[in-house]
This record gives structure tokens, sequence and C-alpha cells, in this order.
């Protein structure tokens, strides 16, 4: 199928759960709220002439310097092998207590992007058995990918001087 | 274990916890495996990453687009070539411009370049896990000699930022591409030499026929990619299913396995360094002339010759230098086929010089939890071919 095709079968079987769609730059995009994920998700991958069974990646945005609402989004992009089409999927995530539902039981390669989701910026990923760390140490305070993280800022992460408080190293904003 | 009132140790469970890594030669990086040990067998396999972690999503929102260039090397950095043809594919589509005919060519002699140089670095360090020495030695004879052609191209043995915005970085001589041609005559009887050692050698057979297998609908969940899923019956291959770059102007195959065992692995991507170097072949017969770059000088910088003649010129230098290229407002995912598999870069563009988001979408980094599957019910030695079979980098897992 074309990227406006599915566009508009998805659109078409499932109504309001998808709050809108588009073909940006060729590539087929949804546009869906954290609480119909679940059900769209399953949709795609179940149905037959969709039959996106495959995932390539889950990632995270944030929109803060952007001034739009939600200032959150989780971007999931879809193959299918046999149709050799794709579509993504945007859910957006509001700013306090962003939480998203696991889609480990569809596809069991979302178990790590969705932790990097938790590691890297702070959602909730609701339905995941393991919600440590990913790639920061345990214990890690602050979300990276966060736009509010500063780039530069260092917390020491082991002295002899147990006593000695870590001061951040604040430098000047990078030059772009 | 506790300790029992006659001072004796008394385990208190069935199983052993054995830690392997993280720094462990064959987990090629540092990557740490707790596994749970029944005897020989084991029973599960829990991964742990996060020691190679360097920020680069976060630092290359931070960049200009061409700065990012040079840390996309050091993502996947077996095959350098592959992240700077996804990250510039990506800002491309997002800009709306076609590169040069020759640009085209010489971005896939690259690429096939650094999928051979990869395969042979898998090739040597698998086959050195599993215990063939010197198979080791003889690929790393090979893979010297496509770093010497990096170098001489680009400047730069492996990390080469060779694929730029609109084109390469400069044009191939008529000599390099004359000792390409060399090399990829040379390379089938080698190829030929490392298959005599392994394909049918017992050894080599008893240790990875049957061994972390994997079923053409796990390999589809676990989301392996590349010559994994491959290995696995899924004929899905970018270069074919989704030509960019002109590969749908080369005649080559798509070497499928059946089994989905560490022994499919292994011939798919012998198959395939043949097919690259059939890929290579083709493209320097048919290699256009003409410029190497796009012409458009937003994007790409003037001749250095203009610089001193043309106002218009000396202004654009100084613009695309001090502020960079201005990237329309949108986001983009273009997927391509690197030597593991569907590597890519999900950018979002807040119409500035810098991009707002740079997603990288690693194959190893999607496939280990499903590596981590394939080694339950395995023996602990088989865990290293499976390692090795999956061919993981750790540079792109951790980011």
């Amino acid at each position: 199928m074309t990227s406006e095709e599915i566009v508009e079968t998805v659109t078409q079987t499932l109504g309001d759960k998808v709050e809108r769609g588009e073909v940006a730059l060729g590539d087929a995009v949804l546009f869906i709220a954290p609480e119909h994920l679940p059900e769209v998700a399953a949709h795609l991958k179940n149905d037959p002439a969709l039959a996106f069974d495959y995932l390539s990646h889950i990632s995270g945005v944030d929109y803060l310097d952007e001034d739009r609402e939600p200032r959150f989004e989780a971007v999931y992009e879809f193959h299918s092998m046999d149709h050799n089409h794709s579509v993504r999927l945007r859910v957006g995530l509001a700013e306090e207590n962003p939480t998203v539902p696991s889609l480990t039981g569809l596809w069991g390669a979302a178990v790590y992007p969705e932790r990097e989701l938790y590691d890297m910026f702070g959602f909730t990923i609701t339905g995941l058995d393991n919600d440590k760390r990913l790639i920061m140490p345990e214990g890690w305070e602050g979300f990276p990918l966060r736009k509010d993280y500063p780039l530069t800022t260092e917390d020491i992460a082991f002295s002899h001087n147990r006593d000695y408080k870590s001061e951040l190293v604040k430098s000047k904003p990078p030059t772009r | 274990m506790t300790v029992t009132e006659q001072g004796l140790l008394e385990r208190d469970k069935d199983t052993m916890t054995l830690n392997m890594g993280p720094s462990h030669p064959s987990t090629h990086g540092v990557f740490r495996i707790i596994l749970e040990m029944d005897g020989e067998l084991v029973k599960t396999a829990e991964p742990e990453i996060g020691y190679l972690h360097t920020g680069i999503e976060k630092t290359s929102e931070n960049k200009r687009y061409q700065h990012v260039i040079p840390m996309t090397d050091r993502l996947d950095y077996l095959s350098p070539p592959s992240n700077n043809l996804a990250f510039c594919l990506t800002t491309e589509k997002l800009l709306q411009i076609r590169v040069p005919e020759r640009a085209e060519y010489l971005r896939v002699i690259m690429c096939e370049l650094a999928r051979l140089g990869s395969h042979l670095v898998w090739l040597a360090t698998h086959a050195l896990d599993i215990g063939a020495m010197t198979v080791f030695l003889y690929c790393w004879r090979e893979r010297e000699m496509i770093l010497d052609l990096n170098e001489e191209v680009a400047g730069v043995r492996m990390m080469t930022s060779y694929i730029r915005i609109g084109g390469t970085m400069r044009d191939a001589s008529a000599a390099w591409l004359r000792k390409v041609r060399q090399f990829v005559d040379y390379l089938p009887s080698k190829i030929d030499e490392y298959e005599r050692l392994l394909t049918k050698n017992p050894i080599w057979l008893d240790r990875t026929q049957g061994v972390g297998a994997m079923t053409r609908e796990e390999a589809i969940n676990w989301s392996l990619s590349g010559p994994a899923l491959r290995a696995s019956g899924v004929d899905f291959d970018f270069r074919k299913q989704r030509p960019y770059s002109g590969y749908e102007e080369f005649r080559f195959e798509v070497p499928t396995g059946k089994n989905g065992d560490v022994y499919d692995r292994y011939l798919v991507r012998v198959e395939e360094m043949r097919q690259s170097r059939e890929i290579i072949s083709q493209a320097l017969d048919a290699i256009p002339a003409g410029p190497y770059k796009i012409e458009d000088n937003k994007v790409s910088l003037p001749p250095r010759s203009t610089l001193h003649s043309s106002m218009e010129a000396l202004i654009h230098h100084f613009k695309l230098v001090s502020e960079g290229i201005h990237v329309p407002r949108g986001e983009t995912y273009v997927p391509i086929e690197g030597p593991r598999g569907e590597v890519g870069f999900y950018i979002v563009s807040d119409g500035g010089n810098a991009p707002l988001r740079v997603k990288l979408r690693a194959p190893s980094f999607m496939a280990i939890p499903g590596m981590c599957k394939m080694m339950e019910g395995c023996y602990i030695a088989d865990v290293v071919a499976v390692i090795g079979s999956i061919d993981i980098v750790m540079g792109e897992v951790d980011r």
C-alpha cells in the first residue's frame, strides 16, 4: 500500500481512535492519543492488509522550546515484511506524568526501546515488568534527553571524600 | 550461599549465577550478561548495557548538521560510511535535494567497501571466539587493504566522514578507482580461502549448526535485522525492497538462510561479501563523470577557486561555515541496509541549523533482547558463538 492508502484505510477503519493522519515527505504518519495506542497498534499488526509485523524503532521527542502542547512525543515506526510498507505513530504525551502503554505484548523487541524511553525521557511505561535504568547507571538523577537537562553538567559519580558535595560543572551554553 | 552450623557452605538455589563481561574478549566491546546456569546449560541471560554510553544523541542536538557527521562515524565504528549515508539521506530528504549521480556511485562504493570491511572483522572475531585463529589473521590482512583505500580517498583509515550532506567530501581519483578494482579482483579467491577453512570444517559445523536458532516469526518479533533476519528466511533487504542512492541499478542477490542458526548467519554473511564485491565491480564499470556534490551553494561549499573572483561565492562560503545549513521544519526517517541491518536516523528539525532531535535506529541495540532469548537452553560455550553471530557493535548500542 502507498502511504496515502495506509493513512486513509486506518483513519476510516479506526475512526476517532486516530486523531488525524497525514503523509509527511512521503511517510504515512498517524497521530494517536496514548490511551488508544494498544488498540491501534494491535489493529496495525493483525489486519492482514496492513500486517505491520516488524517494529523498527521507538523514539522520544521533547518539544520544550517549541511552545506546543503536549510537550513530549513518543514515536513508533513499523514496517511490514510482507507488504514492504511502513507507518509512523506519533503519540503526544502531557508534560506532567507522561505515560504510555507498553507494546511488548505485540512486539517482543519493544522492551529495550521502551526502557530507553524511561531512561532518557522519564516516560512511565505501563505494563513493562522491567523499569530499571537501561543505559544510565542505577540511581542516576534526571533524564538526559529532556531539553531542560543541561548538556555540559556533570555529577561526580565517585569521590573518596564522603562529605564532598559534587558541584555542578556549569559551562557556557553550547554554540551552534 | 549460606553457611550451615557445621561451617559448610550451602546453596540457596539449584542454579548458579555467572557474570560475563563487561570486559570479556568475546563480547566485542563492553557488554555484560548475567547468566543463570543450570550446570552447563544457560537458563536465563540478562543483558546489561550502557558501559559505552557517550551521549551522542544529546550532543547531536547541540551541533550543526554538518558537525553531526563525524559523530555518526563513532556509532557503528566498523562501518562509518553506512552511518554517514543514513544521516545524510535523512537530512537530504528534509532538504528535498538529490545528489549528483557520481556522488551516489561513490557512496555505494564506500558503503559496500565498509560492508566488506565490517564482515571481515565479524568473520575474524567470530571465528576467533569459536577457536579458529587462522581465519582471524587472514581476514585482518584483507581488511587492512580496505583501510588503506579509505585512507587514500578520505585521508582517514577508519572514521572516514567521507559522505557529506549534498554529496561526498571530495572526488575520487581514477587511480583510486583502479586500486578498488584491483582489490575487488583480488578478493574472491580470499573469500574461497576462508570458506575452505570453515564451511565444511566438522568442528565449525559442530559449534554452529543448530545453535541459537530462531524461526522466521521469532526473528521478526525480536526485530532482528540484516543478515540475522535473512538467515531466518525473511527475504528483506532495504537495498532491494526500497532502493536508495541508486541501488536499483545494480544486479545482486539477497542470500537467505533456512534454519536461522549461527551457521546460516555465517553462510548469509559470507555470501553477502561476494554480492558486495559484485556491486562494487558494477559500480566501477558504470561510474559516470560529473560533479561529486550538489551545486546548490546553500548546502555545499562553492569551489575554492571561485572565492577570489565571485562575491556571491564568498558570501555563501561565509554563511555555510559560520551558520551551517538551515533545514526546513519537519521530521523524517530513512532506513538503509547497513552491515548489521536496518540503520536509520529519525531527525526532527525545527527549521534551524541544528537538529531538534536525532535518534539512531541501531540494529545491534534492537537485537540484544532477541539475542539473549537465543542463548536460553544453549551451552555456556555457545554463548560466545551466539554473540558473534549477531555481530553487535557496542558503539551503536550505547550511543
